[in-house]
This record gives C-alpha cells, structure tokens and sequence, in this order.
C-alpha cells in the first residue's frame, strides 16, 4: 500500500513538470512593458528607468531555459570598468555614451563590486585608473568616508581608492559582513549601522536575510535604512510602524532582492554551474512557483501569497460545501434513479438532472439572486453560492452515481441477496450502493477544475471576497502578478487532490492499485 | 484478350472476378450499381448509428432546435440590421446593404432613410431594422418594454434593441463553438491518434500534456489569458479553448485507436501488408470517429458556455459584436427589466440543452455495447436480403 502511494506520487512528478511548462508558457504572454498609458511624447527618465525596471522583474532579458553565460557582479564590474576606461574624451560619441553607462553601473553595483574592481585597478594604464577613480566616487561619497571635493580629481581618486583597498580589504568578507550584522541586531548602535552603511551593497546579501528572519520594528527600520541607502530606492521603516507596514516593507525588500540578487553577488563554483539553469527564466519561474515568493500585487502592494492566503478559505470553503452538497444529493439521486430504472422517479430525476446538467452555473446564480434579491442576504450568500455552485457538480455527479448503480445492480451477487430474502433497502444500501459509491466518489477530483471556474462565478455574483472575486478585480486592475498565480494555485490544487483522491482510492480498493501497477509497470 | 486491364479491374472489386469475361466492363459496373442499389441500405456502422440517432424523439426535436439557430445565425443580418435588405438610394439600387454595408450608406438607417427619401427611392426592410450595436441617444427608447416602438423584444438600458442582440449572439456564440470545437477535434484526432499508434516516448509526452492541460481550470485560464495579452480578441479566447480542450478527446480517440490495434482485422491487414497509414486511415481512424463526434458535440456546448461566462462576467476580450453572456451580465443591474434576461437567457438555454441532447443522443447512438446488439438484429434481416439478391 505504501508501495502504491509512493510510485503515486512518484508518477506525477512528470505530469507537475508539463504543468510547470504549460503554466510558464502562459506567464510569456504577459508583454515585457507596462501597459502603455499616454502616447509617447512625454515619456522621461523616470518612465523609462520604470520600464527598465518592469523589464527586469519580468526577466524577460534572461534566455528561456539555458543561461550560457549568467551575469553577476563581478562579470558585470569587469564590464562596467572596460566601459569607463575606454572612456577616453576624445572617444567617438558612442564609446563616450557607453562610458557614461558604465559610470552608471558601477554606482548602482557600488560597494558589492570593489572586491573586483580595486584590485585590478593598478593594472590599468594611469589616465584610465583616474577615470574609474572618479567614476567611482559617488560610491565613496556614499559610504560616507570621502566628501565630494576629494575624490573629484584623477589623481586624488585614484590615491583614495588605492588606500582603501589597502585599508578595509579585510571587511569584504561575508564572515565579515555576518558578524557585523549579528552585532548590530544584538546590540543595535549606530556604530554598527555605519560599518554596514560603509560596505555600501556589499552587505546587502546579509541585510535582505535578516530581514526576512527578524520581527522586531527597531532592527528591522535599521535594516530598511541601511539597504536604502545603498540602493537609493524601497521602503524604509519608522521605528513605531504597524505590523502591516513591516509586512509590507519586508516583502518589497524581498520581492526587490529576489529579481536583483544577481547584480550584487558572485556565482563561484557550483552556484555557477546552478546558475546555468537558474539564471533563466523558466528557472526564476520555477523557483518562485516552488518557494511560493510569488511577487507583489499592482492593486496594493501586497505579497501575492499573503493574499492568496487571506482570500482563500472562503474559496475552500464555498468548494468543499458545494461538493459535500453535491454528494449528498447526487448520490441518493443517481442510486434511486437506477434502482428503480425506467420508473417515473428515474425519468423525472433524469430530465431534471438533465437540465440542471446543461444550465451555466452562472445563470443558476444569478437566479438564486434574483429570487432571494428580495431579502436582505448577510451571510445567506455563502448559502445560495453553494447552492448554485453544487448544482453544477450535482448534475455530473448523480449521472456517474447512476451509471456506476446501474453496473452494480445488474450483478450477480445482488440477485443473490434479494434470493436469500434480504430486504429491498438493505440490498440497496449495503449490497449495491457501498459498491457503487466509490467510483463517484473518486471522480471527484475531476470535478474540481469545474468547481474553481464555477467558485469565481458565484463569488463575483454573491460579492464574496474569495480568490475568484479578487481575480475579477485583477482582471480590471491588469494585476498580471496575482492572475498568474492563481492558475498556478489551481492547477496545484488539482493535481494535489487528484494525487490525494487516487492514494485514497487505492488505499479502499485494492483494484485500483492492481490496474495502476499494471498500467504504469510497463514502463517502468 | 485485354488480360493486364483484367488484372487491374479484378483488384479493384473482387466481386468482378464471378463475371469476367463475357460482358463488358460497362455492363457490369451497371450491375453492380443494381445489384448495389437493392441491395441498400447495406449495414454499416455509420448507418446503424444515424438510424438510432433519427429514432430518438429529443435528438429529432434537438437537431430541429439547433437548426433553427444555425439559420438564425446565418441570416442574422437579415433579420435585424439597421440597413434595408434592398434599397433604392439617390438613384442606385442595392442589393443586401445589411449584409455588405456599402460606403455611400455609412451612418444611415431604416429611419433616416425613410425620413429622408426623396423621389424614386425605395426600401425593404429587414424583419426589425435596429442593429445588434446601433445604441440610442434617446433616453425615452432605453429600457423599452417588448412590443414597444418596433422592438419586438424591447431594448436594453443603452437603447439597442434586444431582438437585434440576440440574433447577433446566436452568430457569435455558434462562430466561436464550432470554430474552437473543429480547432480542438483536429488537435484532439491527431495527438490521440498518434499517441495511441506510436506509444513510447510520444504517447508518454502526450499523456502527460493532457495530464496537465486538465488540470487548469478552462474558465479562469481564458479569463487570465484575456486579461494579460496585450489586445485580446474573440480569436484569442478560441484559440486558448482550442488549444487546451482537446484532451478529452485526445484520450478517447487514444483509448479507442489502441482497442482497434488489438483487433484481429488490424491484425489481418498488417499480414496482408498494409502499410502504418493505410492502417490508419483504413482500419483505426473510422473507429475514433464516433467518440471524436460525441466529444464535439459536448465540446461545442462547452465553449458555448465558457464564452458566456467569460461575457457575462465582462472580463473577456472587449466585444464590437452582441453576445447572450454579456446581455444576460447587463442586465444585472436592471433587475425589474424581465426581458433583458427572458430573451437571451432562453437562446442559450436553447442552445446549450439541444447540444447536450444531441450529444448524448450521439454517444448512445454509437455505444458500442448497445449497438452490438442491433447490429445483429439488423444483419440477420439485412444479410437474408443480400442473399437474395447475390443469388438473383
């Protein structure tokens, strides 16, 4: 039995994986820029830097499943000081602009990227090394160790850069970085803060991770101001905000780093190899599918999974109602209707199931609202939304109920009963329906994709704040971020439950375990 | 004589071969045209199972229904529009304007052409010439009540007329269900097809992709699909059910394609010879076409729905054309307006239970289990016919 459950579960792993690809396929069509708003004539620096940024966290710069050469900071260092030192100022124009991008990056990679750009600062030729220095500066400046003045000149930056790295090489070390930052949540001085303002990004990689694993509000608006000012951007926390503020704040620092954690550390060994197939954007899709980091909401700027997770038990809820409901009125139904097959009460339940069968939920619905429209519906509407939810399953269900009833009754070991004199309910109910039942009962599963598109119908008609009335209001708000998810949601939640119902239906049925080894032991 | 077109004419019908030499081939293809024409209807599986499906009271009164919103659908332009069916217009005549919507008739109607006929023109009107999209400025004809003002369905809280949007739904519901059921029969038949007569590594990918098509739900997919194309379109949604709803059918025709391949006159065709297609195409594929029909008819009332749903809920690709979903979501807001949801309610209703009931009529008509035994019954009579004429 245990045996069947594992090869089970063993055997979706291949169906999670097509889903996987059928889910990402479905996140390329999101388009790479905002949806245009105005034409463009005014567009400026910030909507650009905007887009650039909206590009980024969709990934959409990374290859779709291999990353032959995945990008970090010191790949990207090395470009950025090439860039800068061909920067010569009698250069054509383009070598100048790209310079210009280059002294751009390098402020943006700031201290994280020193480790790989001081060293080999002697190397260059001297007016090149002047011009790096310089470039440089705004990083120092940052730091908080130099002011402007200083560093303004060639010679000057270049003298500093090089008695820096002389002096602090020592503190760009992640063991380094991690004592420093125990010390601060332990003790939290302003001193400590400093030493971390002064490795600039390179302490980033540390901050971001004690942010996620610290609740206290003091730390954790040290933490937000030490990761804005090397950033220049996100949230920062006052010492006395809410819970919901920290929240917030923390799940936009994460959000923030899970996009851009490859511009401030290195892939060394292994983690490079990884980087291969992680660097992509399959690989980010997977891996925020599979931590359930699943972004932030266009609506409120609310980490998608909070949401899902707030808005989900009134989902569930309407969803297993509706199908208990359906059961325990299919089942008598579809068992009746066979049992006395070909009577009136099989052609009227037929004809009726038939309708129910053919009729949209979301007109069952609407009807339901109508007809109740005229009370005053409190918490009624999760009533009436199972209601006109379970019909559609009732209607599925009670056919599978009368069929599977149908095979049964026609048995020989039902003859057998009624011969032996046992009484006509008790053949019903014991002989037949305990034999019928199970094939309607894991069918049930298959229901469920039904069940979810149904669930979002009657949330949106009845106003019932659950998963599907948010996705309408995503659908209106172009919240891309939280529609992805929800398919992923479901397509999870099916797959679990058909996994789920199948385990369990093997573990009742030892047929069923027979016809699986049979099926898939071919194969294998 | 002529022994090599002999040859040829005897591996082409077996059944010339009893007369060969003396007539003319001409002749005996006359023969055989009698021989054929008495002999008819001989069984075939087709046959049995259209004659079953012609015997069901509701598939009968189903396919009736169905026909009637075909037609509606067809002639929708016809029936309302706000163009003439054929006009005379400052000189020239036109023929069908509701249909070809001419230049020089841009931004006319029955109305202002009516008002504004001078000498020599005339006009034929289509059964209620108000257009499925023509809205009213008025608001004295918004809400209009059936029967009032030549609408004999009323008009909506914009003031188009109902009829008009109704008969423009059947169109576009029927457009995009049989669109979407050919565009998913076709995928479903060749992936189902192929997975059941290659098996290996193709069945197992075939599998798995149904596996985990049917896991996602097909409404919230074509919502979310809408919502995040840039400019979504009827066609996108078609395509979205097209290419994700093919699996039911795959499986069928797979299932069914490896029951054939058991079977001893596969068996028999592979010794004579037969190539993999012929196989195929011979022996396999007419036994998948049943399932393959039942599944369109279900599928089609299925996309019938999801459309409706997708329309009713608004989140769909934004419609220039009527739709019954989105006017029964319309008149949510206007709950005292009986006719807004009376009219196009019934259409779908309609539609979606004559589907049902063609489909189901379909799967009984060619239930293999059920038809074993009137194959029997009918060849015995059928067989003692064929006897008779062979011996004539």
């Amino acid at each position: 039995m245990l045996g069947y459950a594992l090869r089970r579960i063993l055997w979706s792993i291949p169906t999670l994986a097509a889903t996987s690809l059928v889910l990402f396929f479905v996140t390329t069509l999101v388009p790479d820029g905002p949806p245009p708003q105005g034409t463009g004539a005014g567009v400026g620096g910030a909507d650009r830097a905007r887009a650039v940024e909206v590009r980024r966290s969709s990934f959409s710069e990374l290859p779709r499943f291999v990353n032959r050469s995945p990008q970090d900071v010191r790949s990207r260092a090395r470009a950025a000081v090439a860039r800068v030192a061909a920067g010569d100022p009698g250069a054509p124009s383009d070598v100048l602009a790209r310079a210009h991008q280059g002294t751009d990056e390098l402020q943006r990679l700031g201290g994280a990227a020193l480790p790989y750009v001081l060293p080999s600062l002697e190397a260059l030729p001297p007016d090149a090394r002047g011009r790096v220095a310089v470039a440089l500066a705004p990083v120092a400046e940052r730091m908080g160790l130099a002011a402007r003045e200083d560093v303004a000149q060639p010679e000057a930056a270049a003298l500093f850069w090089t008695r820096f790295w002389d002096d602090r090489s020592l503190d760009y070390a992640r063991t380094a970085v991690d004592r420093t930052l125990t010390r601060l949540l332990n003790h939290g001085s302003d001193l400590r803060e400093q030493d971390l303002v002064a490795l600039d990004t390179f302490a980033l990689p540390e901050v971001i991770h004690a942010m996620a694993t610290t609740t206290d509000g003091q730390a954790l608006a040290r933490l937000t101001r030490i990761a804005r000012h090397a950033t220049g951007r996100g949230p920062v926390l006052a010492t006395d905000a809410t819970a919901a503020e920290l929240r917030r704040a923390v799940a936009d620092w994460r959000e923030w780093w899970f996009v851009h954690a490859t511009e401030f550390v290195v892939l060394d060994g292994a983690r490079r190899i990884v980087a291969v197939v992680s660097e992509t954007r399959y690989g980010k899709w997977l891996r925020r599918a599979s931590s359930g980091q699943l972004g932030l909401s266009a609506i409120d700027g609310e980490p998608i999974e909070e949401k899902l997770r707030s808005h989900a038990p009134i989902t569930l809820l309407v969803c297993g109602l509706a199908l208990l409901v359906s059961w325990a009125s299919a089942i008598p139904l579809g068992a009746l209707g066979a049992w006395w097959r070909g009577g009136t009460f099989d052609v009227v339940s037929s004809a009726v199931v038939f309708l129910l069968y053919a009729t949209p939920t979301f007109a069952v619905a609407e009807l339901l609202r109508r007809v109740a429209g005229a009370f005053d519906l409190g918490g009624a509407r999760v009533a009436l939304a199972v209601a006109a939810l379970a019909v559609g399953s009732l209607a599925a269900t009670s056919r599978w109920q009368r069929a599977a009833m149908l095979d049964v009754v026609g048995q020989d070991f039902v003859r057998t009963a009624r011969a032996k004199g046992v009484p006509g309910w008790r053949v019903l109910v014991v002989h037949a329906l305990r034999n019928a039942i199970m094939p309607t009962l894991s069918i049930a599963a298959l229901h469920i994709p039904a069940l979810l598109g149904g669930a979002l119908v009657v949330e949106e008609v009845f106003a019932l704040p659950g998963i599907g009335f948010e996705t309408v209001r995503a659908v209106e708000a172009h919240d891309s971020a939280w529609l992805m998810a929800v398919i992923l949601a479901a397509a999870a939640t099916v797959i679990l439950s058909l996994v789920a119902t199948d385990i369990l239906h093997g573990a009742l049925d030892p047929r069923v375990r027979e016809v699986f080894a049979s099926r898939h032991g071919r194969r294998a | 004589m002529n022994d090599e077109k002999v040859a040829r004419d005897r591996d082409k019908d077996a059944v010339q071969d009893e007369v060969e030499s003396d007539p003319p081939p001409s002749v005996i293809r006359a023969s055989m045209k009698g021989a054929r024409r008495a002999a008819a209807p001989y069984v075939t599986a087709t046959r049995i199972a259209l004659a079953r499906l012609a015997r069901s009271r509701a598939a009968r009164f189903a396919a009736m229904v169905l026909a009637a919103v075909f037609v509606v659908a067809v002639l929708a332009d016809v029936l309302a529009s706000e163009l003439p069916v054929l006009c005379r217009w400052r000189g020239a005549v036109y023929v069908l304007p509701c249909v070809t919507h001419p230049q020089a008739l841009a931004g006319l109607d029955c109305q202002a052409m009516r008002r504004d006929s001078t000498g020599g023109d005339w006009l034929v009107p289509p059964l209620v010439s108000y257009g499925p999209t023509e809205k009213s400025a008025d608001p004295a004809e918004a809400l209009l009540p059936p029967f009032h003002g030549g609408h004999p369905f009323g008009t909506d809280a914009l003031g188009r007329d109902v009829f008009a949007r109704v008969v423009h739904g059947a169109r576009t519901a029927l457009e995009l269900g049989l669109g979407a059921s050919a565009a998913l029969a076709a995928i479903g038949l060749v992936l189902g097809a192929l997975a059941g007569f290659a098996g290996g590594t193709v069945d197992a990918i075939v599998t798995r992709l149904v596996e985990s098509l049917t896991a996602i739900p097909t409404l919230v997919l074509v919502i979310v699909v809408c919502a995040v194309v840039p400019h979504p379109t009827t066609a996108t949604m078609l395509w979205t059910i097209a290419l994700t709803r093919w699996t039911d059918l795959s499986r069928l025709v797979r299932a069914e394609v490896l029951r054939a391949l058991g079977t001893d006159y596969v068996t028999a065709a592979r010794a004579l010879g037969a190539s993999p297609a012929r196989v195929l195409r011979r022996h396999v594929l007419p036994n998948a076409i049943g399932p393959a029909i039942v599944a369109v008819a279900f599928g089609v009332a299925s996309v019938v729905l999801t459309e409706a749903a997708v329309d009713f809920l608004r989140v769909g690709p934004p419609s220039t054309m009527a739709s019954w979903g989105e006017a029964l979501g319309e008149a949510r807001s206007h709950a005292s307006a009986w006719w807004l949801v009376a009219f196009p309610g019934a259409a779908l209703l309609a539609t979606l239970v004559a589907l049902n009931v063609v489909g189901e009529a379909a799967r009984d008509a060619l239930d293999p289990n059920l038809r074993g035994v009137e194959l029997w019954q009918g060849a015995t009579g059928m067989a003692s016919r064929m006897t008779r004429t062979s011996a004539r």
